[in-house]
């Protein structure tokens, strides 16, 4: 939808640009990426291997640091923003602490940099675990959880804290499709109640339907922005959605834009 | 020849009582191939004693030295055991350490590891001696020499452990500014503890070497295993030579044993063993 220049709130990322590798032989990774995130709004951004998505994910989570350009986060550099703990990521891997139970793992973002943690709206880690449907695992260690419940222990500890943005990596990608499914309506449903603003890195184009606001398809070679779609799907979404003719009129042009970008027609 | 036959059945017994009790129902599969090794490998040791006196001591032999003298074998056993802990923690601690840092600071490898991997390349057989004259007959050179061998497998295996933390794990620490301090508390030191525990399982069996090699050539002072061996064989007294070599080998097999235990107890959520660098 409108693009709108007010660094107030959300995510705010002005002609980015990045490259890799010698200089005799840079590969353009980013090139020019402009895209605001709004408080409380739904981003998914979805594109072919090597469009730059997790790269520009990496960007905001100042993880990697732009060639060019620049990234604020509710108004705020991104290093004072990671320094004031506004961003909680979800990696691709669950990557929980094997020898912490599911609670403890939960609860890392209040035992590091303690610093903020004061005046903060921290969650109840065990109510929080409830509602991700984990309220019976809390003391147990991530193997014994299975992959979709890891990942769903993952992104109650990206919550827990409060962030004011969430960055997530393909976060389901590692899952059968059925479980995907389940945990995609899981995580919408938390999210309903609980909006934040969400950089959502996929490679599954109903998946980025259902859950997004908007859909920001990039194209690679360099790693660019080919086109924001706008998800104009009523809120709270469920499952039936899938079936409807809205979801799939959606869905072709989500397709018909990334095949575009890769090349075809 | 008989009377021999049922000692070395008793042992192969109590060995199989031990593995049962710890793996029950899996029966004679786990026990006898090993136990008929051992009890092969014994009546070999004891039909060539016998045939050769003047090469190896009958089993019999050894058994009864250790029996004549237990005092004279349990002091030299322990001195030998106090220069294993105490130069190998010193090697353990100090080999962990300088992994901390350096996979803090990385020029810090860059500056020093060639000059340790220098030092470890040199023989210890050949450095053991040069420490004697620095050091005396006393224990220091026993404790250095038993150091140096164990420094350097903890170095590299402790090295490798806090740099191999699960990447997206650090992703998700940097995104939250976690301070050097919080990452190694809360990933690094417990995420290394697996390769820490592989260089132990080299580095143990090791130590023993190094405090047997630095009673070899510090004959000054005649107490430990390893002296005892080098003084018993240039006196031709063979059991005591062997009866050293077994207990050398028991301490081997206690350090190793009480690791294995150790690392159960602290390591059950990693799922495999790694193998030491």
């Amino acid at each position: 939808m409108t693009e709108t220049n007010v660094h107030d709130g959300g995510v705010s990322i002005r002609g980015v640009g990045k490259s890799f590798g010698p200089t005799d032989a840079r590969t353009t990774v980013l090139q020019d990426v402009d895209l605001n995130i709004r408080m409380g709004e739904f981003v998914s951004v979805i594109g072919p291997s090597g469009c730059g998505k997790s790269t520009l994910l990496k960007v905001v989570a100042g993880l990697l640091d732009a060639d060019e350009g620049k990234v604020t986060i509710d108004g705020e550099s991104v290093t004072a923003a990671t320094r004031n703990k506004m961003i909680g990521l979800v990696p691709q891997a669950p990557a929980l602490l094997p020898w912490r139970t599911v609670l403890d793992n939960v609860t890392l973002p209040m035992r590091v940099n303690k610093g903020t943690n004061a005046g903060r709206a921290m969650r109840d880690a065990r109510e929080l675990l409830e509602s991700f449907g984990l309220g019976h695992a809390v003391d147990k260690y991530p193997s014994q959880l299975s992959g979709g419940m890891q990942q769903r222990a993952a992104i109650a500890r990206a919550f827990v804290f409060d962030p004011s943005v969430l960055l997530m990596d393909e976060p389901f990608s590692a899952l059968d499709e059925m479980n995907r499914d389940q945990q995609r309506m899981g995580l919408l449903e938390f999210w309903q109640s609980n909006r934040k603003a969400v950089m959502f890195v996929t490679h599954s184009v109903p998946e980025a339907i259902i859950l997004s606001d908007r859909i920001v398809v990039m194209a690679a070679h360099p790693g660019r922005i080919a086109e924001i779609i706008p998800v104009d799907l009523p809120r709270p979404r469920g499952e039936e959605l899938y079936a409807t003719d809205e979801f799939r009129d959606l869905e072709a042009r989500v397709r018909t834009s990334l095949r575009r970008v890769m090349g075809g027609l | 020849m008989s009377e021999n036959m049922t000692e070395t059945e008793a042992v192969a017994s109590v060995a199989a009582v031990a593995t049962k009790r710890r793996k029950p129902g899996l029966g004679w599969r786990i026990w006898l191939p090993p136990a008929i090794t051992f009890i092969v490998f014994g009546a070999l040791w004891q039909v060539t004693a016998i045939a050769n006196p003047y090469v190896i001591p009958t089993i019999d032999g050894i058994v009864m030295s250790l029996i004549d003298d237990p005092q004279m074998y349990g002091i030299n056993f322990l001195v030998t055991l106090q220069e294993v802990a105490i130069g190998a923690a010193a090697g353990i601690l100090a080999g962990f350490l300088i992994a901390v840092v350096m996979a803090e600071f990385e020029i810090l490898e860059r500056a020093v590891m060639p000059l340790f991997v220098v030092i470890m390349v040199t023989p210890i057989v050949a450095i053991a001696p040069a420490l004697v004259v620095a050091f005396g007959f006393g224990m220091m050179p026993k404790y250095i020499v038993t150091a140096l061998v164990v420094f350097f497998p903890m170095l590299v295996n402790s090295l490798a452990g806090l740099r191999e933390v699960d990447p997206k794990a650090l992703d998700v620490l940097r995104t939250l500014h976690a301070s050097r301090w919080e990452i190694f508390r809360e990933l690094r030191f417990p995420g290394s503890m697996p390769f820490v525990f592989a260089g132990l399982r080299v580095s143990l069996p090791l130590a023993v070497v190094g405090a047997a090699v630095a009673e070899f050539v510090a004959a000054g002072q005649q107490a430990g295993l390893g002296s005892l061996v080098t003084i018993s064989a240039a006196q031709a007294n063979l059991p005591v030579t062997w009866a050293s070599i077994v207990l050398l080998c028991v301490l081997g097999v206690l350090l190793v044993s009480l690791l294995s235990l150790v690392r159960k107890r602290a390591l059950w959520w990693s799922d495999g063993e790694v193998v030491s660098r």
